[in-house]
This record gives structure tokens, sequence and C-alpha cells, in this order.
């Protein structure tokens, strides 16, 4: 095995600077300043540019989410040569990627949705075009234009990746770059392209009065099923794929599928999982809410409105992948010691109670730093915003930056990749002994889903997080 | 992917059964988190049924729903300035313009113009800020007259919210003779529903007639509400009225909502009246909480006329820009279920709100479109409203 035939990103191996936790700790103070002076610039409400309006900032916050994952795990840094990421300092390539990833962000939302698609296809992507309606304000303008863009990034995020953590980059993995790298573009692009036209186009169709029933299904055939017309129904689950599919390549490290020998087999029982795992997520964050706020009231405004439960489904599963990137990128995906399944089992564990502490301490205090409303429902109120721009700069300091300055870079060995190669092979395995176990854990398990679910109430009942 | 050994070994069991915990909690949350079984974990609503009296009639007059005139305007002031949520009182606009501009301001710096000309002096307090503010002239301001008949026929009057602009509040108090109600005692408190600043800024108008009058606040105002209170020259009771019911008189009552809001205001209170004979009617000033969370709170709290959601009049903050979003559909099929008899809406309800209403067949009173009012299916500025038993 050589570093020809491996992404840069698996060809790499980070190494501490520092013994222990420093460089975590380190890595985490540089990311935070770096975070909330971004924040103050670009977002915040009491800032310079003040793009948190909110759907303005979180379509540039989405957009670059899904053009850092394109640049590193769809086109792998090309055309970037090897030799220059693996000798670059990480200042240099930090910045040079990033604004190359700006560039691309600008270049697609200002060309391509707004340009292209806003003047000669659908006229909600381009707010120029939307103030040309009779009423509709240039704030309201931009707000819709952002909606509709963001999400067609939200789904690009999930598909994207799920190329790469499910289906192996099949079939085009031997290609050279750009055209593997095309290749999945092309598809996954076409493929959000057209959930976004079954999930987020008919929600765009009925923001005009009246609905516009010759260009998108009205009401939405949702409706029914979610107790609403508004398309968070779909934010829901999407956000919740793209949640599992890094949580299946980080703390689950695709485990169990990736003991499944068949190829096609393995990948299309990754892909299908992360969406099956994302829809029992879903379920599950909206039950929460209704055992926690009791059940939703259909025209609500805030926190009892089906759509909001929907859109806090979404919100909340983001919360469990903060704590998931951090302890993959930043704590050498601890722990290791154990078998795969107890791994997964032990890291799952304390993803749930940092995301959960993640959460609290969110409502309990974000009002205060960055310029947010208290209260959990506020219309203007989107964690998704501040949680992802963090996100990105993890992911800029990971896999732009080699996680400088805590860590230092060098390329792994071909010994080193096929040792890891053959660790990997010999422990993602599955054995008969193993069902006895199973039995047990999985009736472990059912009990500890009803436990939770009494818990709940009690929990909500006796924790005030919205301070007075 | 298969192993023939089948012996039992306890590090393959620990593997089976971490594999099994996941595979368990995760399969239960999908099979069970969605179905119609939930509902049995669900706590049912405990009615408290309390009561807070009765009266015979309630009516309200609209002094002014037009709180600012130009949405495209007041849009393109908060999109400049940053956006929904940014501070109001740093936006710059009147009476707490500073000169500096949009989003620049602050409560201190503005009041420090016209502080010592309130409340009496609002003329030139007004020519003073409309030189340094942002948009003078798109503010307008919501105020509405309550007139309550008690079960013995005795009326008492309150005013709901103060209006901004003090041009335009002045305005509409002298057109609807507010400013003698006030000035001659008639009118026994003025509650302000919250404190945006077009309910809540133009306070001073209030003051210069009746400086005395007893105010009713939600106790969630920030430091620059309460502060500006004392500057506008208020003489008489603060009331903060904490989350909850807060009866006022048997049949009306406030119920304070901890509701965040745009421009970074948090909480709003709104009124209930429970008319004889008739049914519970609301009365609101913006009603952020929404609705539907106003008349659910009202099923599960209160006790009302033949349980009944009669009617409603006041802002109930839909589409205040104009705006629209397929939630606020859910709200138009929503709200079918309470079987409202009369419905009197206006101000930030949204023109295209009370246009999908009446296209739903709701009973929408229409108005006369006078006094700046844009459209008929508002009930506008000087337009009145009547709830009781015919």
């Amino acid at each position: 095995m050589s570093h020809g035939s491996v992404s840069f990103l698996e060809a790499r191996k980070l190494e501490k600077r520092w013994k222990g936790p420093l460089p975590a700790i380190v890595n985490l103070l540089f990311t935070l300043v770096i975070f909330y002076a971004t924040w103050w610039i670009f977002q915040d409400p009491r800032g310079v540019m003040r793009l948190y309006t909110p759907y303005v900032g979180y379509m540039y916050t989405r957009w670059l989410l899904i053009i850092l994952i394109w640049v590193a795990y769809i086109f792998d840094f090309w055309p970037f040569r090897r030799e220059w990421m693996e000798k670059a300092h990480p200042l240099v390539k930090g910045a040079i990627l990033t604004l190359l990833s700006v560039a691309l962000m600008l270049a697609l939302i200002k060309g391509f949705f707004e340009g292209l698609l806003g003047n000669y296809a659908m006229a909600y992507f381009n707010p120029d075009q939307l103030t040309k309606l009779k009423g509709i304000t240039e704030f309201f303008a931009a707000e819709y234009a952002a909606t509709a863009c963001l999400m067609f990034a939200a789904i690009a995020s999930w598909l994207s990746p799920a190329w790469v953590v499910a289906m192996e980059e099949a079939p085009w993995q031997d290609l050279k770059q750009p055209v593997k790298g095309m290749s999945i573009w092309i598809v996954t692009f076409f493929l959000s392209t057209l959930i976004y036209l079954m999930t987020m186009h008919p929600h765009m169709g009925i923001l005009y009065y009246p609905w516009q029933e010759f260009t998108s299904i009205t009401p939405p055939y949702w409706e029914a099923f979610a107790n609403t017309v508004s398309g968070n129904f779909h934010i829901a689950w999407i956000m919740c794929c793209t949640v599992v599919v890094w949580l299946m390549e980080t703390i689950w490290e695709r485990y169990p599928f990736s003991a499944i020998r068949n190829p096609w087999g393995r990948r299309l029982s990754i892909f299908f999982a992360i969406i099956a795992i994302s829809l029992a997520l879903t379920f599950f964050f909206y039950f929460a809410q209704e055992l926690a706020w009791g059940e939703a009231i259909r025209g609500h405004k805030r926190d009892a409105a089906p759509d909001w439960r929907w859109l806090h489904v979404g919100e909340t599963a983001i919360f469990f992948l903060l704590p998931a990137l951090f302890l993959y990128m930043y704590c050498d995906n601890w722990p290791r010691k154990f078998s795969t399944p107890v791994n997964m089992l032990v890291r799952t564990a304390i993803v749930v109670a940092a995301g959960l502490a993640v959460y609290a301490v969110y409502y309990r205090t974000s009002h205060l730093f960055l310029g947010t409303q208290k209260g959990f429902s506020h219309p203007q109120q989107f964690p998704m915003i501040p949680t992802i721009w963090l996100i990105n700069i993890w992911l800029i300091n990971y896999w732009f930056m080699d996680n400088w300055p805590g860590w230092t870079m060098r390329m792994k060995t071909a010994d080193e990749l096929a040792a890891e190669a053959a660790a990997r092979e010999a422990e993602h395995t599955w054995s008969p002994r193993m069902l006895p176990g199973l039995a047990v854990g999985t009736a472990v398990g059912v009990a500890l889903y009803f436990v939770i679910v009494r818990m709940v109430p009690v929990v909500s009942e006796s924790v005030t997080l919205i301070p007075k | 992917m298969s192993d023939n050994k089948t012996s039992f070994s306890r590090r393959d069991f620990i593997k089976g059964a971490a594999l099994g915990v996941g595979l368990g909690t995760l399969g239960a949350m999908g099979a069970y988190s969605y179905s119609s079984r939930r509902f049995e974990d669900l706590p049912k609503v405990q009615r408290k049924m309390q009561s807070f009296g009765t009266c015979r009639s309630v009516k309200a007059k609209v002094v002014s729903e037009t709180s600012w005139f130009d949405n495209g305007k007041l849009m393109a002031d908060i999109k400049s300035a940053g956006g929904l949520l940014v501070d109001q009182y740093t936006y710059n606009w009147p009476p707490f313009g500073d000169g500096t501009g949009l989003g620049k301001g602050s409560y201190q710096k503005g009041i420090a113009q016209i502080r010592d000309l309130l409340p009496n002096r609002l003329e030139e307090a007004w020519e003073i800020t409309k030189a340094k503010s942002v948009n003078p002239m798109n503010a307008g301001g919501f105020a509405a007259l309550v007139e309550v008949e008690d079960m013995d026929g005795k009326v008492r009057k309150y005013l709901l919210d103060s209006g901004w602009s003090f041009a335009w509040t002045d305005e509409c108090f002298r057109r609807e003779g507010i400013d003698k109600m006030l000035a001659n005692g008639e009118i026994e408190a003025l509650i302000v529903s919250h404190e945006h600043f077009d309910h809540f800024w133009g306070l001073p108008v209030t003051l210069k007639y009746a400086p005395g009058i007893k105010i009713y606040i939600p106790d969630s105002f920030y430091a620059e509400g309460l502060q500006y209170i004392k500057d506008a020259g208020h003489k008489g009771e603060l009331v903060k009225v904490k989350k909850g019911l807060h009866p006022i008189e048997p049949g009306m009552a406030s119920y304070m909502f901890d509701v965040p809001i745009i421009c970074r205001v948090f909480g709003e209170q709104s009124l209930y009246f429970n008319v004889a004979d008739l049914g519970l009617v609301s009365i609101t000033g913006c009603c952020h909480q929404g609705i539907i969370l106003f008349a659910d709170t009202a099923y599960r709290e209160l006790a009302y006329e033949h349980d009944r959601f009669h009617g409603l009049y006041g802002g109930l903050h839909i589409s205040p820009f104009e705006d629209w979003d397929p939630k606020y559909d859910d709200l138009v099929i929503g709200l079918r279920k309470w079987n409202l008899e009369k419905v009197g809406c206006n101000h930030c309800t949204g023109i295209v709100t009370a246009k999908k209403f009446i296209d739903a067949g709701y009973p929408v009173v229409e108005g006369t479109a006078r006094f700046r009012t844009k459209d008929k299916a508002y009930l506008g500025n000087g337009d009145t409203i009547r709830f009781a038993k015919v």
C-alpha cells in the first residue's frame, strides 16, 4: 500500500507536540479564539457584518461546511499537489485552502444559485427577483433566498461525505483526481437536487400568497404525517443524516458494517443504516420534546409548534456532533484500548453526556456572549449557526492545518499504512459467538430506552435551562 | 463475515452486548418514538379551571394600529442595522436618536437629548429627536382603548399600549379623545403589553396627560425600559406583572408569557376577558406568544363562560412585515379547531394573514381603512369592536 492509493488525510500521521491533554487544550483555546473573533466580525448581531439575520449567516455557514467537505473529502485537495500538502506550513495551507473555499462558496452562492438558478429557473433563489413581488421587503427576500440556498447545502453535506464514508467512493474509487472527485461531486450534486426538489421546493412553494400550486405540490405530501406543512420536517431527518454520517465515520469507525466482506453489501448497508439511524434519532428527539414540553400544538408559534419541534430535532442532533468531532480530532478517538464495539459504546456514552452538557450550557449562557436571544424557540435563535461555525473552524484546523499548533504532521510509511489496514481488518469482524451478548445487549438497550423515556419528563421538570 | 467458532467467550459476549445496547436503543427509538403508542406516555392535560369572574361586555377602540407606515423602510433599517436580533435601543430610531446613524445608538445617548423635556414639552422633544433619528416619520405606534362593562353596568377604561412616535400618538389620542380621558382620570391604567418600540416608546404622550396613571408592565423589562418609565416622568404606581395570571378586575385578567421576542425584547402580557353568557375574549398588543398558545393557556388554566373561546382583537404577530412562512399556514389551519365567532385583527397580524383568515372562512370583522390604515381586512384606526351577548 502506498501514499498514492490512499487519500492525503488517511496517509498523514498527526503526532502530538506535547504529552498528555495539553495539545487538545491548546487547540481548543486556539480554535475558540478564532471562533469568537470571526463570530464577532461576521455573525454577531452586535458585531461588524452582522450576517446572523439569521438565514443569511446560516447560508454562508452551511455552504462553507460543504465546500470544506468537497475540498478535503471529495477532491482530496486537488489541484494542490501531494508534495505541497506534505511540506507547506500549516498556517500557509490553512490560509490558502480557506481562502479558496470562501472564494468557491461565494462563486457558488452568487454565481450558480443567485445568478443562474435565481434568474433562469426559480425566482426564490435570487433576492432581487423576489423584491419584484408586491409587498416583499429586501430583508425577507434575502432571508427566503438564503433559506433555499442553505437547504441545498444541508442536503449535500449529508450526501457528499456519505459517498465516501458509506459508498467508499465506488464505483470511481480507483480513478485519479480530478476525475474521481468530479464524478462523486456530480452524482451527489444530482442526488441533492433531487432530494431538494422533493423536500424544500414544496416548502418554498407555499411561502407565497396564494400557494404556488402550479409549480409545487400543495399542501405538501408530508402534512398529515408531520402535522405541519413546513419543510422543517425534512430539516429534522436531513440534519440527523449529516450528523450520523460523521458519527459513523469517527466514533463508530463504520462498525459493524465494516465487517461485511461483500463490498456492495457493505456500502449499501452503511448508506441505508445512516438513514435508518437518522430516522430513529429524528423520531426520538421529537418524542423527547413531547415528553419534556407536552404534545405539539399545530399553529403554535414557539416551543409547542410542530414545525419548530422538527427544527429543534436537527438543532439537538448538532449538539452531539460537536463532542464527537472533538473526541475524534483532538482526543485521538479515545478510547482505543478495548474491542471496537466497546470503544464505540464508551465513545457514544461520552458524546451523549457531553452533547447534553453543551446543549445545557448553550441555552443557559449563549445569549450572554453570542448576541442571540435567550430562550429555546425564538424565530431568530439558531444554535446550528454557532455550532456549525465552530465545526467549520475545527475542520479547517484538522484538515487544512494538520491540527496545528498542538500537533505536527508526517506521512505514514507504507508499512504503517499496511499495518493499520491489517489491524482494522482483524478487529472489524463478526462472530456467531457474539450472538448471546448481542441478544442480552439488545434487551438492555430496549430497557435503557424506556428508562430514558421515563427520565426525560422528570429531568425537564427539575432543570431550568433558560435563566430569568 | 462469518466465524465458525461457536464456543462461548467472555470477550465475544461483551463485544456482542456492546453492539446490542446500541442496536436495542436505536431500534426502540425508531419503532416506538413516533408510534401512536407514545401518546400514552405523555402527560394528560389537567385543566385548572381557575375562575376570574365575569364582565358584561368588552369594547376595544383602535386608537392606532399603524405602528409604522412603510414596511420597506422599517425592514431596510433593520437589515442595515444587522437584523431582527439587534437591540432596539441601538437602532437610532426616535425618540432615542443621537445622530450617529443606524445601529450605533444607545438608550443613554438618546434619552440625554430629550430627557429634560419629558413629558410636558413633547413637541420640542419630538423636533429634536426627529432631527437626530433614522426615518422618524416612519414611526407610528400601537394603542387601543379597552372599555370593560362590569355586571352592574359600570364601565371602566384601560389604555393598552402607548404608541411610538410622539407626534403620531398625540394626534391619535386627540382624534379619539384619549387626551381628555387621561386628563380627566377616566382611564384606570395603562397596560404596556411589552417593551417594543411601537408599543412603549410613546409613553411620554400618556404621561403628558396623566403622569400619575397606574402602569402595568411585564416584569421582564430590561434596565433601559425601566429607566425610560422614570425618565418619561411617571409619578404613579408601577405594577410588574410576573409570569402567569394577574386578575385586574372581575372578568378581566392579564397573563404574562416569558417569551423571547425580536429586537432584544423579552416577555409579553395579553388580556383575557370572560364575557357573561358569551365566552372568552382576548385582547392583545402583539401576541408574540402566539394566539394558539394564548388560547391553549386559557383552556388549561381558566374557567370561562360556556367553555367557549368567543373572539379576539389585536395584533396577532403572524406576518408583521408581510413575510410568510409555512408555519403561518399551520396557524391558519390550526385556528379552526377553536371555532372563533368574532375576529378583529390588525397591526402585526399581517394583511396577508387577515386575507388568509377571510379565505378560510373565519368571522373576520372588517374595518373602514381610515386614518392611514391600509386595508379593510384590518380593523383600522378609529374602528371599534364590541364583544357582548346580544
